[in-house]
């Protein structure tokens, strides 16, 4: 699979992504741009072309970062890479995320905390509300997305329907319909 | 403390609808641990939130952090591995087929038919959450403050969020 003469060993594999990992500050596409220097231009570890479309297949299912790390390590040595490199990805962040999640359950009483917690509170809902703009100004186009959108906000907000049946219903009206253009155009 | 084995199962759930990118699971995992399984109040969740974003990695790390509040180390471990077992093993059999299925454009376009739904569960997250938390003027100020920076410069959000920290000690 691999097309250079050696074979990438799977230490050196661990060890690369459990870097991007440490380093990855700012999230998705930082670290896939973060990714694609290290692996792409430094190691040449796979094409360009290659690269994208394991960025593309990422986009599917779950966190793309990490998609794009195991398909990286797939390409590389099967799926021993695959997973390898996808744990080493996630590993940093895990401990960090660990750490302080001990942290905060120990001390969240603590009025200082209590405080600067109250102070970031507000800051985080700012950011959710950017994101749905933002994603909002890429995803909605005309009408029909406009309503589904409409449709998945009244349903949780107004009607407490659960997000994930909200989804589920939304997968399966897109899924009928991609089927139908497919057959009838 | 709820069972490992539930824990597993819930999130190995979520890692199978995990769709349109990390923001997703804020509605999912509130709707969850806040509203159904009450593992955490809500002020834990927006915490974890921003804790979250301290650190390197995807924001689906939020995971580990609910995980760790409903079982320790053990249910941080086994809520990270299960929600991220579905989107693995879906590339390492992506990786493995990829030259066939780079031409099946059923899967793209059936995702970017619902993007539109993850938009608007993503903006009711943000309703659902701002209207059971904030309260007052100055909280208001903070949100107004932290949309500009988000939306208009290119701070990293771990920056803001430390800066938030600040703010907030200072006018308590």
């Amino acid at each position: 699979m691999n097309n250079s003469a050696q074979k990438v060993s799977l230490t050196n594999i661990f060890l690369t992504f459990a870097k991007i990992g440490l380093t990855g500050f700012g999230g998705g596409m930082a670290i896939v741009a973060l990714i694609e220097r290290i692996c792409v231009k430094e190691k040449r570890w796979l094409g360009n072309e290659e690269f994208m479309h394991g960025l593309a297949f990422g986009q599917i299912l779950g966190p793309f970062s990490l998609n794009t790390c195991t398909f990286i390590g797939h390409y590389l040595r099967g799926i021993r890479g695959g997973i390898i490199a996808a744990v080493a990805f996630i590993l940093p962040s895990f401990l960090l995320v660990t750490t302080l999640s001990w942290l905060y359950f120990t001390y969240h009483k603590l009025p200082q905390l209590q405080a600067a917690l109250k102070g970031t509170n507000p800051v985080v809902i700012g950011l959710i509300v950017v994101v749905a703009i933002d994603m909002g100004r890429k995803q909605i186009k005309g009408a029909n997305s406009f309503l589904m959108a409409l449709l998945a906000f009244t349903a949780t907000v107004f009607f407490k329907l659960n997000a994930a049946w909200v989804l589920l219903a939304a997968a399966a009206w897109s899924l009928g319909v991609s089927i139908y253009r497919r057959r009838y155009s | 403390m709820p069972a490992l084995f539930t824990i597993a199962w819930i999130y190995f759930r979520i890692g199978l609808i995990f769709v349109g990118g990390g923001y997703v699971l804020i509605p999912l995992l509130n709707h969850i641990m806040v509203e159904q399984y009450k593992w955490l109040t809500l002020q834990q969740f927006l915490d974890g939130l921003a804790l979250s974003q301290l650190t390197p990695g995807p924001l689906a790390m939020l995971a580990t952090f609910t995980g760790f509040r409903a079982g320790g180390f053990a249910g941080a471990l086994v809520a990270t591995v299960f929600i991220f077992i579905p989107c693995v093993v879906f590339m390492l059999i992506v990786g493995r087929n990829y030259e066939r299925l780079k031409k099946i454009d059923l899967i793209n376009s059936t995702l970017d038919g619902l993007l539109p739904a993850v938009v608007g569960l993503v903006a009711a997250a943000a309703w659902n959450l701002g209207v059971a938390s904030l309260s007052g003027v100055k909280e208001f100020l903070i949100l107004a403050v932290g949309f500009v920076i988000f939306k208009w410069t290119k701070v990293s959000p771990m920056i803001v969020i430390l800066g938030a920290g600040v703010v907030g000690l200072l006018i308590s």
